[in-house]
């Protein structure tokens, strides 16, 4: 580690340990359930890994293995530990494999995840059908936080204990084996699974599996054979179970292979088998049985063809493209547009390289192209894409090509500019090309997905120019060169002179039209005229002059095609081009100067008299025949039909020209961005219980006031709270502090059957051995809320109208049911903030990733960065300017506006309750939002249990949380549209107590058990080490994509090669930038459209707009995939549906026959009613009508329109037409 | 009951892929170990045989048991030659279940009807009868109506009271009860736990685990009608269930039987449109219907799923021969127009029809019988009852089979032996008792689903397999379908019964079954 990053670590963790102390002054006089901080800091993984598990002795253990082995070996060699008994404390067999799996877990998942304590219930022995015991492993559906390699060596782990210990192995029963197969179907079905083993895989696995793998259910479906099972409780699917049978062991049987080979104890053979799939009775019939896994992998995964396979003797018959995948398309709902169909023309384009604001599963879209698409893409917007992954956080790049629209007036234009966007929107006929889309090569790797052809851009030109043999830095370094966006003679000129291909930004999309449609266009540009358009600008070209061809539709197509500014003018016979040389020159047309009378040249004049000649000509160089067979027919590699015209310009055009935008990629919108506060719902202030007095609002100043009758006292309210009892003078309360002496209580735990008073021994766990009955605190207890309100407010010394409302909680959960003290809701319902379940404050946003920020974009001044620590920019200059780019350290974050908002108001409520609560300081006394900066928090993702600190460093209008990848990564979240919270660090320390935790299955996710004070890259999610972290992809790798190599052959750096070296922490080059990292709209449309109707209006309306999006697959797929399913699914709901006392909320399954509720005599009604059932009904047939769906489609909305009518209508009442009364 | 050997018989050689004469069945029936002498007449079949003749059953019979059964078969064989038609009665039996395939356009076959002498008259048709409209109060009263109807049925065989006042009663009185089923538990000691529910409120009913009546707890469905009776426990919160009384089917019912010779064919599910509808199979069963074989069949009676219909389940356009419904339909009436003109068509819907799923399921809109309207069908709602020259017929498409079969224990509702749930059904007097399952309810302002009357045959369709048997002399019938082995019934491994006809002899209720696959 640097020195640089060791100081930053220890000003985060000196700042965290002055936090710490005033929250362990504080809590030791408040009466929160523990008088100390309930969230341990854990330095490294092996402190989270104990911290979570909660067994001494593992950190330390953990460490010691760290330095000498893998963390999967690690894991077995603690098994070992366990077994033998120098880990942990376990006397049963059953408790040391628990211990071992659990461990196994937590470390395989770097201590993060709630799986380890969450997603494996318990381990218990069984007895075989023969008399021996067996190990049976019982998974909760949390496991699946783990992922497949850490639920597949739960599994190795558990069975290498067992044989440590010495427990037979388990022999399944024949039913218990086809269950496994009928269950796992049933869960895919239900649930879906990444992969799904066949039935005889499953099987197989089954039969040989030498522990049970049981769980819990998680579903509602139940299996229809194999039920009732003796040694299965239920017929549901469990969850848990499916999930590491089918993604644990079917999915990764290679990778626990490799660790079963090195265990002697234990002996899995039945994984080769497994491996090559010679499982099936017919095994012999599998062509490619005896292929390793290796080799599967990468046939598998390569979709598109495999070009290193074609023999050179036969030439290929078109150029290299990717397959379609419609998968995206998939499950198409209303309001969210696609923007582009599969590899469809007009599409984004791939570009490759990695903005500053990029990677870690990201695109980067022109912010002009954001507010094309009519605002529905913002920062941070999750799209579903076609390629690489599933799905992407979208970023805005405005450092690659912008847009190009079709206007009303007949202009082409190319919008690069965001601000042009906005103003030109409205005319927007059409949107011919949605611009480029920056894909890092990163995601490639991270995908396993073969590299698709690049798209020709500057960075591969530039380095063609120097493999061409120009001199790129003398050129660089000319002032009067601009070689990204050259002058069309000089890109013309070095074309020509170095035999260098055709610089990108004359590079039209030559493939996207026919050969026949180019001959056509070379022969109209013969045909056309060099004008001078009198304008005095000089276009580029050198004079003032502009190309014109007569208009005519072929031609203005093949321009829209190729992509090409240009402007229409059907009514005056025109279409003019600016640029026009290199256009011309590609077109295998000659200018030349024709042989005028000299007065051509006097232009301003009467041009428009239309007698004189233009001074330059056309002369078209070549004929249709001149083209090689070749040219003629290029196509698709299968299909040989002319379809791409780029080898005919390759072969009339004096220059190369490399295929300009060969790979589009499909997407449609998928979640919307956030950045809104974490509520309960209904949102609550605080934990305390007030049951159903204080009506649907759960008001505690109405609780306070309620009474059932008239005899009962107002505010007295029978709750279920924990007992407690004070160990000085054996008060008996529900608080934490004695009333009367003021003493810490404790749980006072009863057998429930023969009311003994009970301990809680070492475990936690609190039994009574007579009756072997666990034991309980809670008991019906009448609170007298009204005093406990009252006190409160006079203890804080607010009155009632400081605050709205103060909602307190129907019940507890947790399983002491210990309430919160209610000072802490009041002083949150005076701040307008609610609180969590484990009582914290929170707040959610997208994740996006950084690596350099600029001081102008995050609403901070230099001096600010430099207060905390930021010294040079990425260039290593001195930072001075507030638009120098410094690279953002691992723990620092940019907040939301809205966050920043949200974390003043935590502010204020933090200070109110250490002065009026706790009786100190005040901590934080923020003014403005400034202040925040340099200021700790927690970043907390759902399905994990470990906070990460982090430190604000500024402010950002995008609706979303950007912070460095590896922060992200050490929270187990990627960007692909994930969103997790970020708290107060010290609203964390103060107010989180595990005591609040529901005491349920997951009640201990998303809670933050331990936190990490630093980020250690080697112990966060790999997934962020597939970064690439340089700042230009080489040559060789453009070249490699148009072999659609595997990622893994091409050679550019990724973060994974800097772990465990100094520069672990640093190094983060980026390829783009980017202007602002909050460009385009801050809110997607999605967001900002009132009804479900403007958005699908709004989808419909752009889908018409977009060239690579067809209306009526859109429309067809938003009737099929959300109308229909929501028409038919109410229906379904309807003739089946429960009621509901519209009173007292009681359900029934079927309407009570005495027609009232039967527990308290209210009005019962449906839950499921005509409204909800066919409120898509009449839109649906409007879409299906205008947009010219299918009549298979329209016939079913028939249908359904005329069930619902039988349903809904009565056939002797119809509702009649004026004309019958006519 | 030898008519339930016979069936079982018939059932057995038609999976097994033989047709055979009616005789030939009666007399295996009869014999000492149906099962075996099947098994043994089977064995010795001619290898290109398709129908088991009565010489095949007399040959093996004879040479494996000299004192073969046949006086008796002969004497409970049905009087066969029948009175109506004078001509080619003992044709039959000679020509009878052969192959028809031969018969190809024979359709001039000597046909020689007499309208005057049918009889078909519909009860039970609540198309265009639809009054409900979807409110709260719509579903209330018909689950009252059904109380009440059913109830009715029971009223006269206990003591009963309602449930408000059962809770008044004395600890330890004797107390009776009709009711809804509201709920089924079972406790922590594995007794279980009956919720009744009448028009006044529910009363829970305790079935002890080691009592006689804890069978019946298996076989019962939430929302079905019975009477319960027991005595009140000492707090009067709970009673003790001594018997339960089921609306069922009285056992001395005597169905009723035409007064000629004069048969019916129930088929189901053709599903035409779908890419596996077996034309061939339908074309060989409308010519046969033209042989002389079929002349005395002048009853056709289609329970439902005409066509495949659309958007029954997802991607569904990729397994449909005939993508548009209406061009489906289309094709069903061609399909219909093959069958004799005179022969009289009854037809319900059923839920891959284009009507509402929801049951009582009206008859075909006016669009969809306009299409269909060549051959004249009368077209119902599902279910209805027809009656044909006094056989009552309650025809119901089927979808509870679905419900019964999976809350049942396998012995007493299956797929391979769909009438046994059938017979459920008949025990509780109503089509489709479960609600919020598997069935949809439409409310409508009495329960059509109510089998009011005891039919004289109850005939369903939907599960895609053929069984049929008596049931307190109630004919039970599931037709097979026309549909062969879908991809989804082979994941689930369903092997449908496609390409059969049963066919009913009105007269005797006798079945006989013709393969057309």
């Amino acid at each position: 580690m640097r020195e640089a990053d060791e100081r930053y670590f220890e000003r985060l963790e000196s700042q965290l340990d002055e936090a710490f102390d005033v929250a362990e002054r504080a809590k030791e006089r408040g009466a929160d359930p523990k008088p100390e901080v309930e969230i341990p800091t854990a330095r490294d993984m092996a402190d989270r890994v104990e911290n979570i598990l909660g067994i001494d002795g593992v950190a330390e253990r953990v460490r010691e293995l760290e330095g000498e082995m893998s963390r999967e070996e690690a894991a077995l060699e603690l098994a070992e530990d366990f077994a033998e008994g120098r880990v942990g404390d376990y006397e049963s067999k059953a408790g040391k494999v628990e211990g071992a799996v659990r461990t196994a877990v937590a470390l395989l998942t770097e201590g993060v995840v709630a799986a380890p304590i969450e997603g494996i219930d318990k381990v218990e022995i069984l007895e075989n059908d023969d008399g021996t015991e067996f190990v049976n492993v019982y998974y909760a559906g949390p496991i699946r936080s783990a992922g497949g390699t850490a639920q597949a060596l739960s599994v190795l782990v558990a069975d290498y204990t067992r044989a440590l210990v010495g427990i037979e192995q388990f022999s399944a029963r024949d039913e218990e084996i086809e269950r496994y197969a009928e269950e796992i179907a049933l869960y895919d079905k239900e649930t879906g699974l990444q992969y799904t083993p066949k039935d005889k895989e499953t099987k197989f696995i089954a039969k040989h599996m030498p522990i049970m793998l049981d769980g819990e259910a998680t579903g509602d479906e139940e299996v229809s054979g194999f039920r009732d099972l003796e040694r299965v409780d239920t017929n549901s699917a469990r969850g848990g179970m499916c999930l590491v049978m089918a993604e644990g062991i079917a999915l990764k049987a290679p990778k626990i292979q490799r660790y079963t080979r090195n265990l002697d104890e234990i002996d899995w053979p039945w994984l080769q088998d497994l491996i090559d799939g010679t499982y099936y009775d017919d095994a012999a019939d599998e062509g490619d049985g005896e292929d390793d896994a290796d080799e599967d992998e990468a046939a598998d995964e390569s979709e598109g063809e495999d070009p290193a396979d074609g023999d050179d003797a036969d030439e290929p018959q078109g150029p290299p493209r990717v397959e379609e995948s419609t998968k995206f398309l998939r499950d198409l709902i209303a309001g969210r547009p696609v923007f582009s169909h599969p590899c469809a023309e007009g599409g984004f384009r791939l570009r490759y390289g990695r903005a500053r604001n990029h990677g870690f599963a990201t695109a980067g879209v022109h912010p002009a192209a954001m507010h094309l698409v009519d605002d529905f893409l913002a920062t941070g917007t999750q799209i579903k894409t076609e390629r690489p992954g599933k799905a992407a956080g979208v970023v805005p790049v405005d450092s690659i090509e912008g847009p190009t629209v079709k206007l009303a007036n007949g202009d082409v234009r190319r919008i690069d500019d965001p601000e042009d966007a906005l103003e030109i929107r409205n005319g927007v006929e059409k949107i011919l090309d949605l611009g480029e889309y920056l894909v890092n090569y990163g995601e490639f790797v991270e995908n396993n997905h073969p590299l698709a052809p690049a798209s020709y851009t500057y960075e591969w030109w530039v380095q063609d120019l120097a493999a061409a043999g120009a001199d790129v830095q003398a050129l660089e370094d000319d002032p009067r060169i601009d070689l990204e966006f050259p002058e069309p003679e000089e890109a013309l000129e070095w074309a020509v002179e170095y035999d260098a291909p055709l610089h990108p930004e004359y590079t039209y999309l030559w493939h996207d039209i026919s050969v026949d449609a180019f001959c056509d266009l070379a022969a109209a540009v013969a045909e056309g005229r060099i004008e001078q358009d009198g304008d005095g600008s000089v276009n580029g070209n050198g004079d003032d002059s502009i190309l014109v061809l007569a208009y005519a539709d072929v031609v203005a197509d093949a321009l829209e095609t190729i992509v090409i500014e240009h402007r229409q003018r059907p009514d005056a016979d025109r279409i003019e081009i600016d640029d026009w040389r290199p256009f011309v020159r590609t077109v295998g047309c000659e200018p030349r100067r024709a042989v005028a009378d000299g007065a051509a040249l006097d232009l301003d004049a009467d041009r428009d008299g239309g007698e004189e000649e233009p001074s330059i000509e056309l002369e078209r160089t070549w004929s249709a025949d001149d083209l090689s067979e070749r040219a003629r027919n290029w196509g698709r590699e299968d299909e040989p039909d002319g379809a791409n015209a780029i080898e005919a310009v390759n072969e009339v055009a004096p220059f190369q020209v490399r295929e300009r935008a060969p790979t589009r990629i499909g997407n449609r919108m998928g979640r919307p961005e956030k950045s809104e506060s974490r509520d309960l719902s209904p949102p609550v202030h605080t934990l305390f219980p007030i049951g159903e007095a204080g009506g649907a609002q759960r008001n505690v100043a109405d609780a306070a006031k309620h009474a059932e009758t008239m005899s009962d006292t107002p505010g007295v309210v029978e709750l279920q709270v924990g007992r407690q009892r004070c160990p000085d003078c054996a008060t008996e309360t529900f608080k934490n502090r004695c009333p009367d002496c003021d003493a810490r209580t404790e749980p006072d735990y009863r057998c429930p059957d023969c009311d003994e008073s009970l301990e809680p021994d070492d475990a936690g766990r609190v039994e009574c051995d007579r009756c072997e009955r666990e034991g309980t605190c809670v008991e019906n207890r009448e609170v007298d809320v009204n005093d406990e309100f009252r006190s409160a407010l006079e203890s804080v010394g607010e009155r009632e109208n400081a605050f709205d409302i103060l909602k307190g909680v129907k019940g507890l959960t947790s399983s002491n049911k210990i309430p919160e003290p209610i000072e802490k809701g009041i002083l949150r319902a005076k701040h307008d903030v609610s609180a969590f379940k484990d009582g914290t404050v929170r707040y959610d946003m997208t994740d996006l990733p950084v690596t350099s920020v600029r001081a102008s974009e995050l609403d901070v001044d230099v001096g600010q960065l430099q207060a905390l620590g930021y010294e040079e920019d990425i260039h290593g200059e001195p930072l001075t300017h507030e638009d120098q780019l410094v690279e953002l350290k691992v723990q620092d974050i940019v907040l939301s506006d809205g966050a920043a908002e949200h974390m003043l108001q935590t502010a204020d409520f933090i200070d109110d309750l250490l002065e009026q609560y706790y009786g100190l300081e005040p901590f934080y006394e923020f003014e403005d939002r400034q202040e925040l900066v340099g200021e700790l928090v927690f970043g907390m993702a759902p399905h994990t249990s470990a906070a990460t600190v982090g430190r604000v460093i500024g402010f950002t209008s995008a609706a979303v949380g950007y912070a460095h990848p590896y922060f992200h990564a050490a929270k187990r979240r990627n960007c692909d549209g994930d969103e997790d919270c970020v708290m107060l660090l010290l609203d964390g320390l103060l107010n989180f107590s595990k005591s609040f935790l529901p005491d349920q299955r997951g009640g201990k996710m998303d809670a933050p058990l331990v936190m990490s004070s630093r980020i250690d890259p080697s112990e966060i999610d790999d997934e962020a080490h597939n970064m690439d972290v340089v700042s230009q992809y080489p040559r060789e790798f453009y070249l490699a994509t148009r072999e659609q190599a595997d990622p893994e052959e091409v050679d550019v750096q990724i973060a994974e090669e800097n772990l465990g070296t100094d520069l672990e922490y640093t190094g983060f080059e980026h390829t783009h930038d980017t202007t602002d990292i909050a460009m385009g709209p801050d809110l997607s449309a999605y967001k900002t459209l009132g009804s479900m109707m403007d958005k699908m209006d709004a989808q419909l309306e752009l889908s018409r707009k977009l060239e690579a999006v067809d209306e009526t697959d859109v429309a067809e797929r938003v009737i099929e995939y959300h109308f229909l399913p929501d028409l038919i699914g109410n229906l379904r709901a309807f003739s089946r549906q429960e009621t509901r006392c519209l009173d007292c909320g009681e359900k029934f399954r079927r309407m009570p026959l005495t027609g009232d509720c039967r527990e308290c005599g209210g009005r019962v009604n449906l839950t499921v009613h005509k409204g909800s059932v066919n409120k898509y009904m009449q839109t649906a047939i409007k879409v299906a009508d205008e947009y010219d769906c299918r009549d298979y489609t329209k016939q079913r909305l028939e249908v359904l329109e005329r069930s619902l009518e039988s349903i809904f209508e009565n056939d002797k009442n119809k509702q009649s037409g004026i004309e019958d009364f006519m | 009951m030898p008519l339930e050997a016979s069936a079982r018989i018939v059932s057995e050689l038609t999976s097994r892929g033989y047709n055979a004469e009616r005789e030939a069945v009666t007399k295996l029936a009869s014999a000492e170990n149906p099962q075996a002498a099947l098994e043994r007449v089977v064995e010795d079949l001619p290898e290109d045989a398709l129908v088991v003749r009565t010489d095949h059953v007399d040959s093996t019979l004879l040479r494996g048991n000299s004192t073969g059964p046949n006086a008796d078969a002969a004497s409970d064989s049905p009087a066969d030659p029948a009175v109506s038609t004078g001509d080619a009665t003992t044709d039959p039996p000679a020509t009878g279940g052969d192959v028809p395939v031969e018969t190809k356009g024979g359709g001039g076959a000597d046909r020689s009807v007499d309208p005057a002498l049918r009889s078909l008259e519909i009860a039970g048709d609540m198309t265009g009868q639809s009054t409900g409209t979807g409110e709260y109060e719509d579903f209330v009263a018909v689950f009252r109506d059904r109380l009440e109807r059913l109830g009715s049925k029971l009223r006269g065989r206990v003591n009963h009271r309602p449930a408000s006042a059962i809770q008044n009663m004395p600890g330890g009185s004797d107390v009776a009860m009709v009711g809804l089923v509201n709920d089924i538990r079972s406790t922590a000691s594995g007794h279980w736990l009956i919720e009744l529910e009448d028009a006044t409120g529910t009363f829970p009913w305790l079935v002890m685990k080691d009592r006689e009546y804890v069978d019946l707890v298996d076989e019962l469905l939430c929302d079905e009608v019975l009477a319960m009776e027991g005595t009140l426990a000492d707090d009067s919160g709970i009673a003790f269930v001594d018997s339960m009384y089921f609306p069922d089917i009285p056992r001395t019912h005597e169905p009723s039987t035409a007064d000629r010779h004069v048969q019916a064919a129930l088929i189901s599910d053709v599903h035409v449109g779908s890419d596996e509808f077996m034309a061939e199979a339908w074309n060989r069963f409308a010519d046969w219907l033209h042989t002389e074989q079929a002349q005395h069949v002048e009853y056709l009676l289609l329970a439902g799923d005409m066509v495949e219909g659309v958007g029954v389940y997802p991607d569904q356009d990729e397994e449909l021969e005939i993508v548009d419904i209406y061009e489906q339909y289309e094709a069903f009436s061609e399909h219909l127009k093959k069958i004799p003109g005179d022969i009289e068509i009854v037809m319900i819907p059923g839920n891959h029809d284009a009507v509402r799923l929801a049951e009582p399921q009206p008859g075909f809109d006016e669009e969809l019988r306009e299409i269909m309207s060549a051959h004249d069908p009368q077209i119902v709602s599902n279910p209805s009852t027809v009656t044909l020259e006094g056989v009552s017929v309650l025809m119901y498409h089927g979808v509870s089979l679905d419900e019964v079969i999976a809350e049942l224990p396998e012995e007493k509702a299956s797929y391979d032996d769909p009438h046994k749930a059938m017979y459920q059904l008949l025990k509780k007097r109503h089509v489709a008792p479960q609600f919020g399952g598997h069935t949809r309810l439409a409310p409508e302002e009495r329960d059509y689903l109510v089998m009011e009357e005891v039919p004289d045959i109850f005939h369903t369709g939907h599960v895609h397999k053929l069984g049929f048997g008596k049931y307190h002399n109630v004919l039970a019938i599931n037709s097979g379908c026309w549909q062969a082995q879908t991809d989804f019934q082979k994941s689930v491994n369903i092997d449908p019964d496609a390409g059969y006809a049963p066919i009913v002899d009105l007269d005797t209720l006798d079945v006989t079954v013709q393969k057309f696959s």
